[in-house]
């Protein structure tokens, strides 16, 4: 593990240095309180530290105040060293955000126990972090696909069309469903169907670039937002991504199965003053009407709009590529 | 070895406290040897000038420095140097550092002595 050592005296930093590196521990030593904050405040930097009381600069507190402030970043255990012994310094030095207290001179057998203690403290920190890292992904993707689920993937599409309106930039919206998903699933099971499900969802994710939006939005029906997508571009673009299920069979446990998409597109930058509801209406329609043309194909709502009349006007699928 | 005076430099302490690593202790000594001059100066200065919180940071300094050698006597009249300066105690400050001085320069004929020895 990496440890900060900060202590201007180099015969206290040389033996701190020893004791440590002996212990095992991945040791930085600095001789002041500014390059100790600095040390503390970078991205993986370390997050066990010694800090001296008396330093240049800044002083042990001093530091420990300036790395409180850092929200943004993980746990840093903090440990004053000081010869100072009277109970208000000592208080003056857990308030300033310390998290213990060492006297000088050390001894090496107390220190370790005192460092084992920050390591376990790091240790609880980290595993909470990951565990509402994972409720965090657990509440905003699908299970089966890792996705974005429904209720984000329509939240992101909201936040995208407000950008779209009031940046004008152009983004399309894709509907996509798997053609044929209940015969997969009829003929060879939901094992099988949940398989195809992945490995589209593993495709559609390759096919768009990393700031575009993937989710699953309903059972094999997946929602996609391509932003500040270029209206000459997006056919072309969902093309491909219609492409990339249908030109290779899916690799399932009952052997390869041909799997397309029939997709609805709509593309602008002029959305009025439809809601995200209506304009998923809309994409549905189209979807359907890709569905109705014979599957495996695009179909496009209206591209643009130029007033509210128009767009409350229903849309029709203007044209269908195969 | 000669642990003649352990009140002087209480080695058997410090190598209780390096686990027993004699190399560092040889290392530790020569950091000490390196630093203590420059400091000493600053202090004599301090005292001569009687700048009460440039004695309190030098002295604090080097009772640091002493304590961590287990230079007992020395750390203690370094700790009574910033104890009067910390509370104005102007007066006594040159003969406590003449104290001093004397006691570290016996630190340093064992220091010298401790590494004869090796």
């Amino acid at each position: 593990m990496k440890i900060l050592i900060a202590d201007d005296d180099p015969i206290s930093r040389r033996l701190l240095e020893k004791t440590l590196r002996r212990a095992g521990y991945d040791v930085v030593a600095v001789p002041d309180g500014m390059a100790a904050a600095e040390q503390l405040c970078i991205q993986d930097g370390p997050r066990l530290a010694l800090l001296d009381w008396e330093m240049p600069e800044l002083d042990g507190p001093a530091v420990c105040r300036e790395v409180r402030k850092k929200k943004d970043q993980g746990y840093v255990y903090m440990i004053l060293l000081t010869s100072k012994g009277l109970k208000t310094d000592i208080v003056t030095g857990l308030s300033s955000g310390a998290d213990d207290y060492l006297t000088k001179p050390f001894d090496s057998g107390e220190l370790k126990a005192r460092l084992r203690t920050g390591e376990r403290i790091l240790h609880l920190e980290g595993r909470l972090v990951e565990a509402r890292e994972n409720m965090r992904f657990k509440a905003t993707h699908d299970s089966l696909t890792s996705l974005f689920n429904r209720g984000v993937i329509v939240e992101l599409l909201g936040r995208e069309i407000s950008r779209s309106r009031r940046e004008r930039v152009p983004t399309a919206i894709l509907l996509c469903d798997v053609d044929h998903f209940k015969r997969v699933n009829d003929t060879h099971g939901h094992r099988i169907g949940d398989e195809v499900l992945q490995e589209a969802a593993r495709r559609l994710l390759l096919s768009v670039r990393s700031y575009d939006y993937v989710g699953r939005y309903g059972g094999e029906e997946f929602l996609i937002i391509l932003n500040n997508c270029d209206p000459a571009s997006a056919p072309r673009r969902a093309e491909e991504i219609r492409k990339s299920l249908s030109d290779a069979p899916v690799q399932t446990s009952v052997g390869p199965l041909s799997v397309t998409l029939s997709m609805g597109v709509h593309q602008t930058k002029n959305w009025g003053v439809r809601s995200v509801e209506e304009l998923l209406h809309e994409v549905d329609v189209a979807m359907y009407a890709a569905k109705a043309a014979g599957r495996n194909r695009i179909s496009f709502t209206k591209p643009d709009v130029s007033s509210d009349a128009e767009c409350l006007a229903p849309t029709e699928p203007a044209q269908s590529l195969p | 070895m000669n642990v003649a005076t352990p009140s002087v430099l209480n080695l058997t302490e410090l190598l209780s406290r390096v686990d027993n690593d004699r190399e560092l202790v040889s290392e530790l000594f020569f950091i000490f040897k390196s630093v203590f001059p420059s400091h000493l100066q600053r202090l004599r200065d301090a005292v001569a000038k009687e700048l009460p919180k440039q004695v309190a940071t030098e002295s604090h300094a080097l009772k640091g420095m002493l304590l961590n050698l287990s230079g007992v006597r020395a750390a203690a009249l370094a700790a009574d140097l910033e104890n009067m300066a910390l509370e104005g105690k102007i007066a006594g400050m040159r003969e406590v550092l003449t104290g001093f001085q004397s006691e570290v320069e016996t630190l340093l004929l064992q220091m010298e002595s401790i590494e004869s020895q090796r």
